[in-house]
């Protein structure tokens, strides 16, 4: 059984991956198309 | 163990969800696309892979609207992007379906790409676009439409090809050109702008200078461009008909077109001669600058959604149903 603690590191890895996922692809479309992210 | 079965649960949490969001983020981008429709037999009719010439790629999908009980219809032609060298018709198959749910007939046109083979230019793509459209009207009177006016549009090389009908080739067209609309399409292939190497009165005055520029126009314009031509300045006379701003009258039809500051294919410098030449004749336009993206138009959501609001508006406008 997950302990709360755990359930809160794993729903943190979620949110920081999901970010990141979406962030490199951002930041590759960029370096080949041009472009900044802000 | 059971630490080590922790560290390894939260490692691939991380990359099954580092990669599940990656893909998501590459196949629907940070926009959403508004020229969407859902597409049924209510909506429209397409009849793929139609031919307009000899060519390999001489062909093109047509898109009727169910409704068959007007006397006339606008075209749509959109013209695909891929840098000369790729791409194809149906890339655009949601914005073709689009234009036909708003009642118009559309068409995604295919033209020869320069492979190793094939060495097809800019000026033989653009011949066979003209060749396209005579045949698109008569396939689509044979299918119960007559077509009275038209708006031809692209994005990147499409857009190129599609200015260059609309500036060069209208006053020849067998339907009235009304209007054009386009995303990151090279406006001008004149060498010195996309070498880098415009800040000077005379680019071409060192014999690198020179071969790289002849080379470049060549490649583009399909004629042998010498070193000799890009000193005397002869070069321009071709570079000049491949470069949709080159064309740009009084009488140009309405413009719409959308370029991103930092895009690295096509240079943003390259759209101030466009721009100066809408404005010194006149000539109503619209020119959408997305100011965090590049060639693909990829970070400017509020922009992304003007363009497509005005792409709209401008079919309302100058082609209305």
């Amino acid at each position: 059984m997950l302990t709360k603690k755990r359930l809160i590191v794993l729903t943190i890895i979620v949110v920081v991956a999901f970010v990141l996922g979406r962030l490199a692809v951002s930041v590759m479309l960029n370096m080949l198309l041009g472009g900044r992210l802000f | 163990m059971k630490k080590m079965m922790w560290l390894l649960t939260c490692t691939l949490t991380f990359v099954l969800v580092f990669s599940g969001s990656a893909l998501i983020k590459l196949k629907f981008p940070t926009f959403s696309n508004p020229l969407h429709v859902d597409w049924n037999e209510s909506v429209g009719t397409i009849y793929p892979d139609l031919v307009y010439g000899e060519e390999e790629l001489n062909n093109y999908d047509l898109y009727v609207p169910a409704d068959q009980t007007k006397d006339s219809y606008g075209l749509v032609v959109y013209l695909h992007a891929g840098g000369f060298t790729g791409g194809d018709k149906s890339d655009d198959a949601e914005m073709l379906k689009y234009f036909t749910s708003k009642g118009y007939v559309a068409a995604g046109v295919n033209y020869s790409l320069r492979t190793d083979e094939i060495k097809a230019n800019l000026y033989r793509m653009s011949q066979e676009i003209k060749q396209s459209i005579p045949v698109i009207q008569e396939k689509a009177a044979e299918l119960g439409y007559h077509l009275d006016q038209m708006a031809i549009s692209g994005g990147s090389a499409g857009g190129t090809l599609a200015l260059l009908y609309a500036y060069r080739d209208a006053d020849t067209s067998p339907i009235p050109v009304k209007m054009v609309f386009e995303g990151v399409g090279p406006p001008s292939f004149e060498p010195s702008l996309w070498l880098g190497i415009d800040d000077s009165d005379n680019p071409y005055e060192s014999n690198d200078a020179a071969e790289a520029g002849a080379g470049f126009a060549s490649i583009m314009t399909g004629e042998d461009i010498t070193v000799d031509m890009m000193k005397n300045g002869e070069y321009k006379k071709y570079v000049d008909e491949i470069s949709p701003y080159t064309h740009i009258t009084r009488n140009s039809v309405p413009t719409l077109a959308a370029y991103g500051t930092y895009d690295k294919v096509v240079p943003f410098g390259l759209t101030r001669n466009f721009l100066k030449a809408l404005e010194d004749n006149h000539v109503p336009h619209d020119f959408i600058e997305f100011k965090r993206s590049g060639h693909g138009l990829q970070n400017d959501r509020k922009e992304a959604k003007l363009y497509a609001t005005k792409i709209n508006e401008y079919l309302d406008q100058y082609m209305p149903n």
